[in-house]
């Protein structure tokens, strides 16, 4: 195993490598549907379904579709400032990345998820043969997770699997990529993301992309004004 | 009895038929259409201990007969639904209640939303009806709150109804420091028939909001000016101190407001003053998922520990008259400066607002157990509020929640009609349109 040292032009050449599996998971902006599954230990589960759109490094807003209790809340990420919109309530209110609009596995990072690059720098990358180890450190402390073990496929350059760890290296989850899938545009990414946790164990959330294309979207669409009217944009 | 339990049975059935299934992802479920119809079908059953010797409970059940409890069974049937077409889309909300209980029994509808609304581009959108508008940051107050009803800081999650206006949102995004800006005018009317309860009526009333977002900061400055009610303006800010800590408040200044007080013989006095309102708070969630908010809140408007000892004094005096020679005056009067003003919620001064809610302990998922205490400042009563809320079934919410209200004599919480209470909430939302 060929381990690249964390010297600065290996580094700029980690971040390279992450810049193009960033690209490859979506392009810069989209739009997409995908849907949310907690799975309990006894088999029950909740689905939810979101309408996404993304826009540059920092920008991302979803609108659940489903289920009727959810229907109609939406939520918005500009770099680590997050918000979320309850109809009843009228008005946006600040929530963290650490909470989970949805509970379960997924927090509300993993569902808002901006490019690794805008949170992450690469410090080292191993050679496995097929596969490269992506060790990446948080950019800043207000990021979800501290450091990230990413396992990334050669060939196709997108995520096999990531390990989220604290600062003390403890792991909080893991993250699969499955099912690599075509969804026009010139867009190939997994179209399954499974997440397990030692916190809640026996407990797996899924993550299912329906369609993702590109999209041209304005600025004020990732605008507090704007998160009641998110669906005027499907 | 035997209805309610039928009606739990309705609202349980659907759940049965969603718990199990595969994890396919059929198109269909993200169609859009051109309408939408959904809402929620609520049962609460409410128990209500009664304080005889509180003066709310004097003056509202001096002529119904003694209760040691009251028993009330709310149904509620709340509906949304909308038309879109091209950038026109025309949306109402409203509800049909049903209030079981021996003091007030009835069905009531009432439409809390209805306005047409136009979205030419991301950047506008204009809405004409009746609509809620909600400003402020606080959690269970909002001092800058306008245009729009006051919460109930009990349950400050609850729908409210807006008023007729004429509206709209105009926003730009920026790079830079200010990385947005959204200007909102609102226009309210008050005529007979129209916002009649906002104030003096034949008049136009005008107001506006200018949001930033700077840095990372939400900031908003508001102000009403008209003649339905003093010209008020002021501002509110919220901002993430880190990830898990985040602040916020309102100040509010109101020009010329006129408070009536009512000693213990019912002279009422009138004067008029300039007041603040402030409102100071933060939410801090922990790393084992413990979220809490805390605020402050000071009512420039609420009375003092004085003036609500003579308003107690009055009924305390209509209950002798009332009991001596069944003269009703000083009672009836007591009744009339309690609707909205003696008898509102929150009516002194200085408040402390406190919630816990822990997500999900010993690993069960969708359970929020919490408890939430409201202090007066003034007179150090206060109640508190456990609650356990399940929402593990989908589109079922199931809410246990209880009241505990402490408060010695002439004091807000101790002089309120209950001493505890114990309420169930089932909720089961619905979405007819898919």
């Amino acid at each position: 195993m060929l381990i690249l040292a964390a010297v600065p032009s290996w580094a700029a050449e980690g971040n390279n490598l992450l810049l193009q599996i960033d690209r490859n998971l979506n392009p810069d902006s989209y739009e997409a549907y995908k849907k949310l599954i907690n799975i309990e230990p006894n088999g029950n589960k909740k689905e939810f379904v979101l309408f996404t759109v993304k826009k540059g490094k920092d920008k991302v807003a979803a609108m659940f579709l489903s289920p009727a209790s959810e229907k109609g809340r939406s939520t918005l990420r500009l770099g680590e400032n997050m918000w979320l919109y309850i109809p009843n309530i009228g008005k946006p209110i600040r929530i963290t990345s650490l909470q989970s609009v949805v509970g379960g596995v997924f927090n509300n990072s993993d569902i808002l998820r901006l490019d690794y690059t805008s949170e992450y720098n690469v410090e080292t990358v191993g050679d496995m043969g097929s596969e490269y180890i992506l060790y990446l450190k948080a950019k800043t402390r207000t990021v979800a997770y501290d450091k990230l073990k990413m396992w990334a496929d050669k060939k196709t350059l997108v995520p096999l699997k990531i390990e989220c760890l604290t600062e003390a290296s403890m792991l909080v989850k893991t993250i699969y990529f499955k099912d690599i899938k075509e969804f026009g545009g010139g867009i190939m990414r997994p179209s399954v993301i499974e997440t397990d946790s030692p916190l809640y164990k026996g407990y797996k959330s899924i993550m299912i992309f329906a369609t993702m294309k590109e999209r041209e979207l304005d600025d004020e669409v990732f605008t507090l004004i704007f998160m009641p009217n998110l669906d005027s944009l499907r | 009895m035997k209805s309610i339990a039928c009606i739990l049975l309705i609202l349980l059935l659907p759940f049965q038929a969603t718990a199990q299934g595969d994890y396919s992802f059929d198109l269909s479920e993200i169609e859009k259409k051109p309408y939408t119809f959904g809402g929620y079908l609520e049962l609460t059953p409410e128990v209500f201990w009664l304080d005889h010797d509180a003066a709310f409970y004097d003056l509202n059940f001096y002529d119904k007969g003694e209760k040691d409890y009251l028993d009330e069974y709310f149904l509620k049937l709340s509906m949304h639904g909308g038309y879109t077409k091209g950038i026109s889309e025309i949306y109402v909300r409203g509800n049909i209640n049903r209030t079981e209980s021996h003091i007030d029994t009835g069905t009531d509808i009432t439409i809390d939303e209805g306005y047409l609304s136009f979205k030419p581009s991301s950047t506008l959108n204009i809405s004409i009806g009746k609509k809620m508008i909600m400003w402020g940051k606080g959690y269970a107050w909002n001092p800058v709150g306008f245009v729009g009803r006051p919460k109930n800081p009990d349950d400050p999650d609850l729908a409210l109804e807006g008023y007729i206006v004429a509206t709209a949102d105009y926003i730009k995004s920026f790079s830079g420091p200010l990385r947005a800006m959204a200007v909102t005018p609102v226009i309210i009317p008050v005529y007979d028939h129209i916002n009649t309860d906002f104030g003096t009526r034949n008049k136009i009333n005008y107001a506006g909001k200018l949001y930033l977002l700077l840095y990372d900061m939400d900031i908003d400055f508001m102000f009403l000016k008209g003649d339905s009610r003093p010209s008020r303006f002021g501002m509110d800010f919220s901002m993430n101190i880190t990830s898990n800590f985040e602040i916020h408040g309102e100040l509010a200044h109101i020009d010329n407001i006129t408070q009536k007080t009512i000693n213990r013989n019912g002279t009422i006095t009138q004067s008029t003053t300039d007041i603040e309102s402030y409102l100071l708070g933060i939410r801090y969630l922990t790393e084992t998922d413990t979220t809490f908010i805390f605020e402050y809140y000071r009512n420039g408007t609420g009375f003092t520990v004085g003036e609500m000892k003579e308003f107690f004094g009055l009924v305390d005096n209509g209950m002798n008259d009332y009991r001596s020679s069944a003269d009703e005056t000083r009672l009836r009067k007591a009744r009339a400066v309690a609707e909205g003003s003696y008898g509102r919620r929150n009516p002194m001064r200085d408040y402390c607002y406190m919630r816990i809610s822990q997500k999900e302990p010993f690993d069960i998922l969708y359970f929020t157990p919490s408890v939430t205490c409201i202090y007066n400042v003034n007179d150090d009563s206060f109640s508190l509020s456990p609650e356990l809320l399940y929402t593990g079934i989908t589109n079922l919410e199931l809410r246990l929640k209880a009241g505990f209200i402490v408060g010695s004599e002439n004091t807000e919480f101790g002089e309120k009609q209950n001493d505890y209470r114990i309420e169930l909430r089932v909720r089961y939302y619905f979405d007819a349109a898919k």
